[in-house]
């Protein structure tokens, strides 16, 4: 195994990279004087030492090695990420109805078993569940089809 | 006296017939989510968060206290009656209670650990009341530079007590005080790392933050697994035997002092408690061959233990405003969003709310017995659902929930985002929980720690002259170094082997 494909390793390359991104988008904020600190001084001091931490596990982790990664199985979080984009850009063109059925439908599909009447069952609860509790009873300000209620 | 007093003006705001509702449904939520494998409180917490700003923040308050604790109670079902952990502080029940299941005594199992959860929670609500002034006074005398400094005691604390590597922890706590500081600075109203989103400007939400988290990444990990579950065993006879009741009284009282020892400090919180409890049990005991073969102790003990440390873990949060945990760090949040700052000021400025939270509680554990006890078959039915009619229901939730925050789209996306975050934090064994903490403590720290500075005319060494942040920061200090001694590092590390084991 490459012990350069390590959880630690990979999470210490992480840990730099949030670093790197902070101090690249901090730039422009004015870093002040310890005594009157500008809103860029704790960004920086904080990024700086996520590098140090971040360098730090890397060097660790290259030189004992350590636990390989697990195989990654991209459908259930391809599925449900796909699945709430959807939902986010449905729900308030479509209304909450289209978007539960694209949500429930796409990420039931990352599940190993997919049977369409099961799945059409749970919609129906869960339609009716979510509008009794979410328009009914909490009285938000959603509709469940555009232009329809 | 003063003691009877707020205890009687908590008693007066608990039992109103709107907060008694709320603490109901609190447990009974929080009950469900227990015996539920595969979602947890934090999870939960974060999904019902945008919600309970449509509720009085006493009611949210105790709305969600109830969930936590209830899940304590609600998670040694699932232990022992089908051998998974509804919760990660019953991962011990599992040992003896599931072997006790087996052998027909899956109703004494149940009912010992009932009555040792209410008797633990009875004796954690107590301590909650008789340190919660003390430590509130001490509190008050804090100045910018030893908030600062016990904060950052917190934050270290937590990363210690939590498994995994210790390096690791501290970065993802400096990683969560970054993205805390994502918004407008309070001091300039300069726009940090907003990126031109004009969501972001308010500050992040850590709600869709919580959700993605500890939410999304869930669900897609038990998906990746393929969450099993076997059939569930008969409950049989609720009533513990003469002999049972012996051996688990003082195994009781044993993890009830070590839970809500553990529950106060930062990081602590019931699984480490319940854990630990298990631990002292088998040394113990006279017959340790006979734990992990159904050993009434090993259910006892760490049943009491969990739900004692749940209680003290509101402790630090209630008096100082630091969250020990995840779940204590989402109720900051929920105070945020009802407009109340954590902290002392709390407790002399929103005594109502204090203490009818702190009278609520012990309630809640009362209805907690009678909803676990008799209601125990309903339970059990909900047991048979299986986890593929679950997950697009909580994905659902969090969804809805993160777009009534702001009625905002915007943060649905972020739920997604955050989701995918999570589950790169799992696979690359970094811990969620000191992500959040440092989350919701980095505003107050960063506004602390440049108020600090600025008294002291920019001198760092405002914070080795004060006494009181001194000896925080020497603890502080003390414990990283204790981390770095190879032979605790080893029993550390067994430790933590052992409860995965």
């Amino acid at each position: 195994m490459n012990r350069f494909l390590s959880k630690d390793f990979l999470s210490g390359l992480m840990f730099i990279a949030f670093g790197l991104i902070a101090i690249y988008f901090g730039q422009k904020l004015a870093q002040g004087t310890a005594v009157r600190m500008g809103p860029g001084y704790v960004p920086r001091m904080l990024s700086y030492i996520l590098l140090g931490l971040g360098a730090l596990i890397c060097v660790v982790a290259a030189v004992s090695g350590g636990e390989p990664v697990e195989k990654l199985k991209w459908k259930p979080l391809t599925m449900v990420t796909i699945g709430i984009v959807c939902f986010a850009l449905l729900f308030e063109r479509a209304g909450l109805l289209p978007a539960l059925v694209v949500l429930v439908f796409i990420s039931s599909l990352g599940g190993e078993e997919f049977k369409l009447t099961e799945v059409i069952g749970n919609m129906i609860v869960l339609a009716i569940l979510c509008t009794i509790v979410f328009k009914v009873g909490l009285g938000m300000n959603i509709s469940v089809i555009q232009g329809v209620w | 006296m003063e003691l009877l007093n707020n205890l009687a003006l908590g008693l007066s705001v608990a039992v109103s017939l709107q907060n008694l509702l709320y603490a109901l449904l609190g447990c009974m939520v929080g009950t469900l989510i227990g015996v539920l494998p595969g979602i947890g409180p934090v999870a939960t917490i974060a999904m019902l968060l945008p919600i309970t700003f449509h509720l009085p923040p006493t009611a949210s308050l105790i709305m969600l206290a109830g969930i936590y604790y209830g899940a304590q109670y609600g998670g040694s079902t699932t232990s022992i009656l089908v051998n998974l952990p509804g919760e990660a502080s019953s991962v011990v029940t599992c040992l003896d209670g599931y072997q006790m299941a087996r052998k027909g005594r899956a109703g004494a199992a149940l009912s010992i650990s009932a009555v040792g959860s209410f008797f633990a929670g009875t004796v954690g609500t107590i301590i909650i009341v008789i340190f919660a002034e003390p430590l509130t006074r001490m509190a008050q005398k804090f100045g910018p530079a030893d908030y600062c400094a016990l904060m950052a005691l917190g934050l270290v604390a937590a990363v210690v007590l939590a498994s995994g590597s210790v390096t690791k922890a501290i970065a993802m706590v400096f990683l969560g005080l970054l993205f805390g500081l994502i918004g407008t600075d309070v001091n300039t109203g300069a726009q940090r790392f907003t990126f031109d989103i004009p969501e972001l400007s308010d500050g992040i939400d850590f709600a869709p933050i919580a959700m993605g988290l500890f939410g999304i990444a869930e669900i897609v990990v038990n998906l990746e697994r393929h969450l099993e579950r076997g059939g569930a065993i008969k409950v049989g006879s609720l009533w513990p035997t003469r002999e049972e009741v012996r051996r688990s009284i003082p195994a009781i009282l044993r993890g009830t002092t070590l839970g809500a020892l553990l529950g106060v400090l930062p990081g602590g919180g019931p699984t480490l408690g319940a854990f630990s409890a298990y631990t002292l049990e088998k040394k113990l005991s006279k017959h340790p061959e006979e734990f992990g073969k159904g050993a009434v102790e090993g259910v006892a003990a760490p049943e009491a233990a969990n739900n004692a440390a749940a209680q003290t873990s509101f402790i630090p949060m209630l008096t100082l405003g630091i969250p020990s945990n995840a779940v204590m760090a989402l109720m900051v949040g929920a105070m945020i969003i009802q407009g109340i700052q954590p902290g002392p000021e709390v407790m002399t400025k929103k005594p109502d709310l204090f203490w009818g939270m702190i009278v609520s509680m012990w309630i809640g554990n009362a209805m907690l017995v009678i909803i676990n006890l008799p209601m125990i078959g309903m339970w059990v039915k909900l047991l048979t659902v299986p986890y593929r009619y679950l997950a697009p229901a909580i994905l659902l939730f969090c969804c809805i929930g993160a777009y009534s925050l702001q009625n905002s789209t915007f943060h649905v996306l972020q739920v997604a985002m955050f989701g995918v975050l999570g589950y790169i934090f799992v696979k690359l064994g970094c811990e969620g929980a000191p992500f959040l903490l440092g989350l919701v403590l980095g505003p107050q720290m960063e506004e602390y720690f440049r108020r600090a500075m600025l008294l002291s005319r920019g001198d760092a060494m405002v914070f080795l002259e004060r006494p009181i942040s001194l000896g925080l920061l020497i603890t502080t200090a003390l414990l990283l170094l204790l981390m770095a001694l190879p032979s605790i590092k080893k029993a550390r590390q067994e430790a933590f082997t052992e409860e995965e084991g």
